[in-house]
């Protein structure tokens, strides 16, 4: 069976199963580079069955069923910091004494008395004819040792420049190691897979609590491959590694006026972690509740070298 | 009668063995309770990594400004629950993120409007600054004005007006009848630098 590649207008379709193989260093660092805050058209994947099957090994058996609520989850409210708010007038205070502020007086250096120069110099002028017969003398004797040694200088500037070379392609291929290999940050990519049974919505639509908004558009492309198992990647994005509440909204044809769903995520520190939402179920007249939803973490990552000096 | 003595003594065996193994197992739980309870208190260090690591994702160039306890401080300078304050130049905002075993319980954008200079990256724990400033003055005021420890708090240029560019440790002690206790504590060097009543 030919796998369903679809290409969603400038947006690049790739294979889920890559996204879930691809090194989560690379990813992190890609997602590192640009703002947290990304909105707008993500990368869309569509893939085959066996590719859900491969994201699945690749995974391991650690994929969890997640709820998708109906209401939004109501979490307690922890008082932070008080002390700082409490004296947040005076703390601010005391940060302001430590700003740099323009002078009044003006900042600039007056001349300096050209008699302290002039004497400088005249010590500079007498010293000069003596160290003149010095140099000519240790300049002789120095000619007859530099025709010597100067084979062997030149073989030992060779050998520091092959030194210097080699130092700086380690500091190269370490700089490499840890951007990609090395800094994985908590990120969390959602893709959807299934086709409802009714009607496929127009969008679908992510809010994150930090007031993120990612909407995708869910063309009859993407349909005609949701229906024949592909997976679309929603979002791939740095995410802080704490609970909070991410709000799906579809919309849409019959899905316009649905309710919402609620999805409590946890991200795990430091990792790639997968949602993926299963329209399969879903059904307008109950909302976005309506989905199911997995999750699991993407624990392929590569052990970064401690580089050369820890290798035999 | 031979046999009876010899199944009383396995009875009392296999009974004694039973509570060491019950003992054990409760023991087990209980330190694997302590160890994964969100309740364990810790030193103010143990919770910045997470909050760096959800800081840096808000913002890449966020650096820790200040902390304190969100909870009791106990005698050892541990605590439930601190909360870590970062400041991004780039955004110019400020955001909270308040650390419970091992979680981040809560994440919040403060709506004010301060550049504040990162702390030092070398600090002592709150453990060896809170002895420090008992040492000083905290245990003898809280003995003769019934006080307590407040606050803990980390910052940089906040209270110490002479050297604003050292990052220092202020300890607060309360009491119901007196002015509070301020020791400022060098997070360098664990010396206490001054106290003051206010």
């Amino acid at each position: 069976m030919r796998t369903p590649i679809v290409r969603n207008g400038h947006t690049l379709l790739i294979a889920a199963a890559l996204l879930a193989l691809a090194s989560p260093s690379a990813a992190g660092h890609k997602q590192k580079t640009a703002p947290p805050a990304v909105s707008g058209p993500p990368n869309a994947a569509a893939t085959a069955p066996a590719a859900m099957a491969a994201i699945a090994d690749t995974a391991g058996p650690a994929i969890t069923p997640v709820k998708v609520e109906r209401v939004k989850p109501v979490r307690e409210k922890y008082p932070t910091l008080q002390f700082f708010k409490a004296n947040l007038e005076f703390i601010r205070s005391r940060y302001d004494r430590m700003r740099e502020h323009a002078s009044p007086q003006p900042g600039n250096a007056g001349p300096i008395d050209p008699r302290f120069l002039a004497y400088r110099r005249m010590i500079g002028d007498a010293e000069t004819s003596r160290d003149s017969l010095v140099r000519a003398e240790d300049q002789t004797r120095r000619w007859e040792l530099f025709a010597n040694i100067t084979d062997l200088g030149r073989i030992e500037d060779q050998l520091d420049l092959m030194d210097r070379q080699l130092a700086d392609q380690k500091a190269r291929l370490a700089e490499l190691q840890r951007d990609f290999l090395g800094r994985q940050m908590t990120s969390l990519a959602v893709v959807m897979s299934g086709m409802p049974a009714t009607e496929l919505p127009a969008s679908v639509t992510l809010m994150f609590e930090s007031g993120d908004t990612i909407s995708v558009t869910l063309s009859p492309e993407i349909g005609e491959s949701l229906k024949h198992g592909g997976v679309l990647e929603i979002c791939h994005r740095l995410i802080e590694p704490r609970v909070q509440t991410l709000t799906i909204v579809l919309r849409g044809g019959g899905w316009e006026n649905s309710d919402p769903g609620y999805v409590v995520l946890d991200p795990s520190r430091d990792q790639l972690s997968f949602l993926r939402l299963d329209l399969a179920a879903a059904r307008p007249a109950e909302g976005a509740s309506s989905m199911t939803a997995s999750r699991w973490i993407n624990d392929t990552g590569l052990e970064a070298s401690q580089g050369p000096e820890t290798q035999p | 009668m031979s046999r009876r003595r010899d199944g009383g003594w396995w009875r009392r065996a296999a009974g004694a063995w039973g509570i060491v193994t019950l003992a054990l197992l409760a023991g087990g739980i209980a330190s694997a309770r302590g160890l994964s309870d969100e309740r364990f208190p810790f030193a103010a260090r143990a919770g910045i990594d997470l909050a760096a690591a959800a800081a840096r994702v808000w913002s890449s160039d966020a650096a820790l400004i200040y902390l304190e306890n969100d909870e009791h401080v106990a005698d050892d300078g541990s605590a439930q629950r601190w909360g870590y304050l970062f400041y991004s130049p780039v955004l110019k905002k400020c955001r909270a993120y308040s650390v419970r075993g091992g979680r981040i319980l809560e994440a919040e954008d403060l709506d004010i409007k301060i550049e504040a200079p990162p702390v030092n990256a070398s600090w002592i724990d709150s453990g060896p600054a809170l002895a420090a400033a008992e040492q000083a003055a905290g245990n003898a005021f809280r003995q003769q004005h019934h006080g307590a420890l407040a606050t803990m708090l980390l910052s940089r240029g906040a209270f110490d007006s002479d050297d604003p560019d050292e990052t220092t440790w202020t300890v607060v002690y309360a009491s119901p009848d007196s002015p509070s206790l301020f020791v400022l504590v060098d997070a360098a060097s664990g010396r206490v630098r001054r106290t003051w009543r206010g």
